[in-house]
């Protein structure tokens, strides 16, 4: 690939967009493009953690 | 996807003779991946006979209120053994053998990455099988204590139990084998140019599957070997009377459980996206989100354990946290159900039986998804927990989600597998008899369990008589129902029209392009895909 690498930015919104399902084609193809697995893997499991301590936040929010 | 490939081997016979053993030497030395496949799916579809056969003496026991057929402890016996077979001996097993004979023929690959791991991994299974059903034969019976194992039954039974247990272990070791050879053979055995984001969705599917395998099978050993030192070795990890907790086993197993589920489900839904684009005739819709969704799963997965034992005890705020993550994953599973109906939107679509029995999942396992939705909510869980309301739950999910697709799934493969087509009008009979009865049998159950009748009992009160009889014929039309299948694949095996390479007209990918029956080997010169 002769584009440039993708910023974590880049892989954060990618993450964000898949953990809602869906992906605009030509944003889709960039992420394809720039991104490594690598990226993917460490966002996804950074969000991960995230939506845990969001959940733990609204439960505070309900419950607390 | 357009692939376009080379092959160089059509010329190949289906054995090309370097030596291999033969008669029943052949199948126990086997490093080929076809061949495993195939020991997966018969070991399957005998295990499908044996726990299936354990439902109808369960159904038939339920068919009046009172005691009738077996003495209750033998009730217990066969509602364990039937969710353990079901879900370690036939679900599992089937998508192993799916994985072992599809993955290689859709990226390209000469075989796995380890083919005697993978023999290796096959055989244990029998064994592991032999010590559940051993059981049956000892002092005491059977293992009684459900699938789920909870202590104190599963640290106060007798000998069987202990079977069960190291079945359990043999079961893991073999898992994470397959876990491996199927990682290491996508990562790295894939053909030119089938870039991770080109591979069919089933490869994509049992991926993330394999990594879920991976992270929950050894918690699943950990939980059953502290079940066995708590059974002889003094220690008290779920005995209060020594410091221990019980409810700590439902957290350790459910944490392995709840990624089970979709252990179970997502080769499935990997099986369906092959098959409704191919007699919808229209790509996928929305190939990447479907990837996506099936990565969201999976994450999800593994936070939502506690759902399963919300009535056990824990403070308000944890019911709430599992309550908002389980609703959550309706999320990427709408997607992929939104994707499958788009993809059929204005396709050309006809309607042989693997497309049948792929509709007939996205319908059906939906109602199990929005039963389960109902089931997530703390407050109802609460009122149906260990009621048939659950039973018809993952009943939807588990008959009309996992095994309609690995039904649909055999139909869809079997002319690339056996060389000829199979006969579509005992396929089409197969598939109307079993998604009426398997309708009549779990939809009722939903009434029962919100009436309040409990699962796990061998008799109940008079006034759930006639859904339960109705139930109970809908199991027997839907248990018998099966032996059409088992004809229609020894006749296919045996004979019939010959299959062309491309077996549908709208099927797309690398397993198309090799010549039916599958060779012995192929790709031995890895395909170039564009």
């Amino acid at each position: 690939m002769a584009e440039r690498r993708g910023s974590h930015w880049q892989a954060a919104r990618a993450v964000f967009w898949s953990f809602f399902g869906v992906r605009k084609k030509s944003h889709y193809e960039q992420d394809a493009g720039r991104l490594s697995p690598a990226q993917v893997i460490v966002a996804g499991l950074v969000a991960a953690a995230l939506l845990v301590l969001i959940l733990l936040g609204i439960v505070w929010l309900v419950a607390g | 996807m357009a692939h376009d490939a080379t092959h160089a081997h059509d010329a190949i016979p289906a054995h090309d003779g370097h030596g291999q053993p033969g008669g029943i030497m052949r199948w126990l030395t086997t490093t080929n991946h076809k061949d495993i496949g195939s020991l997966y799916l018969w070991f399957a579809g005998t295990m499908f006979l044996v726990a299936g056969s354990f439902a109808l003496v369960i159904r038939a026991e339920l068919f009046q209120p009172g005691l009738q057929v077996v003495h209750p402890d033998f009730f217990n016996q066969m509602t364990t053994l039937h969710g353990l077979i079901m879900v370690f001996g036939v679900i599992m097993p089937a998508w192993a053998g799916f994985a072992n004979w599809q993955i290689p023929l859709m990226i390209g690959a000469p075989d796995m990455a380890f083919p005697r791991m993978n023999n290796w991994g096959f055989w244990l299974l029998p064994v592991a099988g032999f010590l559940l059903l051993l059981g049956l034969f000892m002092p005491g019976g059977a293992a009684a204590g459900g699938w789920t194992m909870y202590p104190p039954l599963f640290v106060q039974g007798g000998i069987s139990y202990d079977l069960t247990i190291f079945a359990i272990h043999i079961l893991g070791a073999s898992s994470i084998m397959g876990s491996i050879n199927i990682i290491t053979t996508v990562l790295n055995m894939r053909a030119p140019g089938m870039t991770l984001m080109k591979m069919p969705l089933f490869v994509w599917t049992w991926l993330i599957t394999a990594y879920l395998l991976i992270a929950t099978v050894p918690v699943l050993a950990g939980a059953v070997t502290m079940l066995l030192t708590d059974r002889h070795f003094d220690t008290h990890f779920f005995n209060p009377a020594g410091g221990g907790d019980p409810v700590m086993f439902q957290h350790i197993f459910w944490f392995f459980g709840h990624p089970e589920v979709y252990i179970l489900i997502l080769p499935a839904f990997g099986v369906v996206s092959q098959i409704i684009p191919t007699f919808a005739r229209k790509p996928l819709f929305g190939y990447a989100s479907m990837v996506y969704a099936t990565a969201s799963i999976a994450i999800l997965s593994f936070i939502v354990w506690a759902h399963h034992m919300f009535t056990v005890g824990m403070p308000a705020a944890a019911q709430l946290f599992f309550m908002y993550s389980t609703m959550l994953i309706a999320v990427p599973t709408g997607v992929k159900v939104f994707n499958w109906v788009a993809t059929m939107w204005k396709g050309s679509m006809t309607f042989e039986t693997p497309m049948l029995f792929a509709i007939a999942f996205v319908c059906l396992f939906t109602i199990g998804g929005f039963s389960g939705l109902v089931c997530a909510m703390t407050p109802v869980d609460i009122q149906i927990h260990d009621t048939y309301y659950v039973v018809a739950h993952f009943h939807y999910v588990l008959v009309s989600g996992a095994l309609f697709a690995i039904i649909a799934g055999v139909y869809y493969w079997l002319p690339k597998w056996t060389g000829h087509m199979y006969d579509e009008k005992l396929g089409k009979l197969h598939f109307w008899l079993s998604v009426i009865s398997m309708n009549v049998t779990f939809f009722p159950m939903h009434f029962l369990g919100l009436a309040g009748m409990p699962r796990r009992y061998a008799d109940y009160a008079l006034q759930f008589a006639e859904f339960n009889m109705i139930a109970s014929i809908g199991a027997f039309i839907f248990g018998f129902s099966q032996l059409i299948f088992l004809a229609v694949i020894i006749k296919a095996i045996r004979g019939g029209r010959k299959a062309s390479d491309q077996v549908w007209e709208g099927a797309q990918g690398l397993e198309w392009t090799v010549p039916s029956p599958a060779p012995y080997h192929t790709f031995e010169t890895a395909p170039v895909v564009k």
